[in-house]
């Protein structure tokens, strides 16, 4: 009866409030309409600069053959090396095409390609991915160009590699980022809502009112967070649909092994979140804690860096950070279709530390009271 | 055996002492006021009377429970209106009082009798949310949510602060019914002219109490013969008085000076003569009998 009421009233101020029912609407629409194409690493429009001292049909070849990927925007062509890189200085070219002027001989000699490339690297990854996709046109060029040659003697001892990309066959950055970004939200709002929630209790004295009732702290807690889980649940199902229904992404796993690590994920936020709550008097202290843990879990949980690349101690941090745990699940769920078999280890980490987290919370709770 | 027995209650925090050894007992049915200025340690002992916060000596008894062990009884017990306004301000006034009456495992319905009078006034306000209300309806829908459990014992943490004073006496009566009804009532203020509404008081300060019984009985007990001297200018003539030989303590007091004598030194004829030479224009000078007021700052004198 109690529960029901506490429940009851948390979903009345829930609803009345002038935010929070917008946001769990606008959270969702927001993270899977915009954030896949905005957080993109796919690099497009790279402008560049050819620097053709050749002029032959060989090299005009080789130019349409890299304009024609549409990674690239042709800024300019030109004879004079110093006017590429003044245009390079003043950041109107990414990436820099040097073709030497015998070119054309050397090519059909089928020697050595005398070809430059010099990229812009102020936005490293822009750079080094622009780099690949250069190298890689002047490769398909020169593929093209053999069989015409007729030097085939000289290509006898090449190699032909094949990439095969599994799973995301297409290398579509936005399907990566769709597990991803649920993660991202699902903490996110599971994390920041009751903690904030349980400040202003305090903040208000409301808290004050409720403890001289008989009520037992653990169901108030309780009531506080099971509002939030809902809200947590329904933006997960939300998000599931919308990146099904936009973009034709489905689930590859089960979608309830995906449930249960939200529900595993929501553990161990709860817990931080009534920590941050124990240890805050208002929730602009509370707020800022949550908003600092939020950015460490983020960037150190392999969301955007791969952790394999990481350097040792930061890979060390990772394995305290739940979102790591989630975030691997999810995609492994998500695009692999990973069964619990093979995220057991994940789901083991999220209630290592989810069950921490709860253990201090409580004890610390009876501590400041 | 009296209803709320204090002994020796100490609580600290950090270095500050907010109280320091009080002891105090509450008989049953009475108003017992707590008077003191603000941060004399009046909260800090409503807080711990209220199974809020533990003291770090001494004990404390409601009704012969111990408020550290027996606090869950204590809580279905007692109502606690916090000084300051602590409902769901997003939740209206009827959903606070149901909500309240739940959480002490009854309903509005089973105790309707009990604040039919107070609640009869903002009914009309029920779908109202709390957060609209004015200060007056504030305190009594406050005061609702502090009843609706039939508590036997009452503690109201300055109830009248911030409050007209049209509404102050309102409230007042309001709680002479309450008591009538049984309810024993601890009330703390720093309005010294409400001491006199209280059965009995403490007077208490930086923590300790100085001062305990009967508004009449403490009043009685001034030891100085009291004048109200008025005249301009306002503030030398205060300056002037202290160094008057026989004027013991002197303070301002609205628009009159509250002047302390020893009568063997000085009298009314004499401090007017007095003034009167020394310049100051339209001097008054009668006797008064002692105020409240008045002997809180004796005794707050004497304490420092």
């Amino acid at each position: 009866m109690v529960l029901f009421y506490l429940l009851e009233k948390e979903f009345k101020q829930f609803f009345r409030d002038p935010g929070l029912p917008k946001m769990a609407i606008a959270f969702p629409v927001l993270m899977m309409l915009v954030f896949p194409f905005a957080v993109s690493m796919e690099i497009r429009n790279i402008n560049l600069v050819v620097v053709d001292s050749n002029r032959s049909t060989a090299s005009s070849e080789l130019i349409r053959t890299c304009t024609s990927s549409g990674y690239f925007n042709l800024v300019d062509v030109c004879d004079d090396p110093r006017r590429a890189m003044q245009l390079m200085d003043r950041n109107q070219a990414d990436a820099i095409l040097t073709i030497s002027s015998d070119f054309d001989r050397l090519l059909e000699r089928g020697e050595e390609l005398p070809v430059g490339i010099k990229v812009n690297t102020i936005n490293g990854t822009k750079g080094s991915i622009g780099a690949g996709y250069l190298t890689s046109c002047i490769r398909r060029f020169q593929a093209a160009q053999v069989p015409a040659s007729q030097t085939m003697t000289a290509t006898d001892g090449r190699m032909e590699l094949s990439a095969k990309y599994y799973f995301n066959e297409y290398l579509d950055y936005k399907k990566f980022m769709v597990p991803a970004l649920i993660v991202i939200a699902i903490t996110m709002l599971t994390g920041f809502f009751p903690a904030l929630n349980i400040v202003s209790e305090k903040e208000r004295g409301t808290i004050e009112q409720i403890n001289v009732t008989p009520v037992n702290r653990g169901i108030f807690i309780l009531c506080k967070l099971i509002p939030y889980w809902l809200v947590a649940f329904f933006v997960l199902s939300a998000c599931l649909l919308i990146a099904w229904l936009v973009f034709d992404y489905a689930c590859a796993g089960s979608l309830a092994l995906v449930y249960l690590f939200t529900a595993c994920n929501i553990l161990v936020t709860a817990g931080m979140g009534l920590l941050i709550s124990n240890y805050s008097d208002n929730a602009q202290q509370a707020m800022f804690v949550t908003w600092f843990f939020m950015m460490v879990f983020m960037l150190v949980s392999g969301i955007f860096t791969p952790i394999a690349s990481m350097p040792d101690w930061a890979k060390a941090i990772t394995y305290f950070n739940p979102m790591r745990y989630y975030a691997d699940a999810m995609r492994s769920i998500y695009i692999k279709g990973s069964t619990l078999a093979d995220v057991w280890t994940d789901a083991l980490g999220l209630l290592a530390i989810g069950t921490t987290m709860v253990t201090w919370a409580v004890l610390s709770y009876k501590k400041t009271t | 055996m009296a209803t709320i027995e204090i002994d020796r209650v100490c609580k600290s925090y950090g270095a500050v002492q907010a109280l320091n050894e009080v002891s105090l007992s509450v008989e049953p049915g009475e108003i017992y006021g707590l008077i003191g200025p603000d941060g004399a340690g009046k909260t800090t002992l409503f807080r711990i009377l209220v199974t809020l916060l533990v003291p770090d000596r001494g004990s404390a008894r409601i009704e012969g429970y111990d408020v550290v062990r027996d606090y869950r009884t204590i809580r279905s017990r007692i109502g606690y209106m916090p000084g300051r306004f602590s409902l769901y301000q997003d939740l209206t006034v009827a959903e606070n009082l149901d909500f309240f009456a739940t959480m002490f495992g009854t309903s509005v319905a089973e105790n309707y009798e009990n604040i039919r009078e107070i609640y009869a006034q903002i009914e009309p306000f029920r779908d109202r949310r709390a957060g609209k209300l004015s200060g007056g309806m504030k305190q009594k829908l406050a005061l609702c949510c502090a009843l609706v459990h039939r508590p036997t014992v009452l503690f109201l943490d300055e109830p009248t602060t911030g409050v007209d004073a049209v509404s102050r006496k309102d409230f007042w009566n309001m709680l002479y019914r309450i008591r009538d009804a049984g309810v024993t009532m601890l009330v703390s203020t720093p309005y010294m002219d409400e001491a006199s509404l209280c059965d009995r008081i403490s007077l208490i300060q930086k923590g300790r109490i100085i001062e305990t019984g009967t508004p009449a009985g403490i009043v009685a007990k001034y030891p100085h013969r009291l004048f109200g001297v008025s005249g301009m200018p306002a503030y030398p003539l205060l300056k002037y008085l202290r160094q008057c030989p026989g004027v013991l303590r002197c303070f301002s007091f609205g628009s009159e000076h509250h002047v302390a004598v020893d009568p063997a030194r000085t009298s009314t004829e004499h401090l007017q003569a007095t003034l009167e030479q020394a310049g100051f224009r339209q001097v008054v000078v009668r006797e008064i009998s002692a105020s409240i007021e008045d002997c809180f700052m004796e005794l707050a004198k004497e304490d420092q």
